[in-house]
């Protein structure tokens, strides 16, 4: 069991086993993607109060979705990092940090080009608004706290406690228009059809869209650690070894 | 696992839990605050003072949307189905204001009655085709028409 646990930690293990599996979970994207988009943007039906304004929601709901995942993703990396000390969870965190911040940059002004016709008005203060952009303003500090302590050890404890205690901001969000009123809509149940509403021809292709943008993620940042990793892990022996093999 | 690390991840769990429930707390002492808009139901149960700039939010009342002939100027009621409200605007309304919608409405109560500043409108989280839609309402119109003879038939 822990040897298992130390062979995950272990940056070398995690190149070797992403250098198989990015190839499939690349082709994936861009099939899922490819469809996602195509079927989102293009065929989905009008909505009867809406009109096309709708299909942004394909794009909205998962990029919000993913944002959303990005905070608690970093908080678990960095309990680790403080308590084990793996080097690897440390790399994912840094790197988790300005992809969860442009997917929160997304989520936002994708909401904002929506609410414009819809609400009438491109921001409102309302609960589930400014609790996500307290995220996307939590994730810029914690990018800034990165760059601004020089000791790569020291940066990378101070970035894990606040990951931990902005994660706390996370269920804020998501249950914001639920414990207060707000301008934002709650969750839609997908499982309930109630009055033809919400039907198939809805949420089929949310769902790929879902699977095509939870997939931009994992690659995002699956390249990103991998760079994280051949660049602090350059003078160890294997990393040399790729370097003059890809010479050759 | 190692009584140092246990030590650690104890720390990080007790300062995460008092964390949590110090904002828990105060975001459940604040929460009037929070709350984007006023109830009818709050508005009639005197908790605004009059004059005060609010948001006052609710569905609008079917077949309570009067339009002026002459200018922008539009009343409206909102309720929440135990209060009413009458609600005065002169604007331009969001294409999606519409009778048994929901409506979010800034500005100042005044002689009971709410004089806006701006109207926004509120979407659900239902989302339908226009061909749904179309199907469900003459649904709707074939069982309308059908009711009362179909009563008669039967009896």
């Amino acid at each position: 069991m822990w040897l298992w646990f130390s062979k995950l930690g272990s940056p070398k293990w995690f190149y070797e086993l992403s250098t198989k599996w990015l190839p499939w979970l690349v082709v994936f994207m861009a099939v899922s993607m490819t469809v996602g988009l195509v079927w989102a943007l293009l065929f989905v039906p009008e909505d009867y109060q809406q009109g096309f304004t709708n299909r942004i929601f394909y794009v909205h709901v998962p990029v919000a979705s993913m944002s959303l995942a990005s905070f608690p993703l970093m908080a678990v990396a960095g309990v680790i990092t403080m308590v084990w000390k793996m080097k690897l969870a440390d790399m994912v965190a840094k790197c988790a940090a300005p992809i969860g911040a442009w997917f929160t940059a997304v989520a936002l002004i994708t909401g904002a080009v929506w609410g414009q016709p819809t609400w009438g008005t491109w921001w409102v203060w309302d609960a589930r608004l400014t609790s996500l952009l307290l995220q996307f303003f939590l994730l810029i500090g914690v990018i800034a706290l990165r760059s601004a302590i020089e000791s790569p050890d020291s940066a990378a404890k101070a970035c894990a406690l606040l990951s931990v205690v902005g994660a706390i901001n996370v269920p804020i969000i998501k249950y914001s228009v639920e414990w207060w009123n707000t301008l934002h809509q709650p969750a839609t149940d997908l499982t309930m059809n109630e009055n033809g509403a919400n039907g198939p021809e809805i949420w089929v292709p949310l769902l790929i869209m879902f699977a095509a943008v939870s997939c931009f993620f994992a690659v995002s940042l699956i390249l990103a650690t991998r760079n994280e990793i051949l660049m602090r892990e350059r003078r160890s022996q294997w990393v040399m070894d790729i370097v003059a093999r890809e010479k050759v | 696992m190692k009584p140092h690390r246990r030590k650690k991840l104890t720390i990080i769990a007790f300062i995460a839990t008092g964390l949590s429930v110090a904002i828990g707390l105060s975001l459940y002492a604040l929460s009037n605050s929070i709350d984007l808009f006023f109830t009818p139901t709050q508005v009639a149960a005197g908790e605004v003072a009059s004059g005060q700039r609010i948001r006052v939010g609710g569905m609008v009342k079917e077949g309570s949307v009067v339009r002026s002939e002459e200018s922008l100027h539009v009343e409206f009621i909102a309720t929440d189905y135990n209060n009413d409200l009458q609600v005065r605007y002169d604007g331009i309304l969001p294409d999606l204001f519409r009778e048994g919608q929901g409506v979010v409405a800034e500005g100042m109560v005044a002689d009971g009655v709410f004089q806006a500043s701006r109207v926004l409108a509120k979407h659900d989280e239902n989302y339908m085709s226009v061909e749904v839609k179309a199907a469900l309402d003459a649904a709707e119109k074939d069982r309308a028409a059908a009711g009362p003879a179909g009563e008669s038939n039967g009896s």
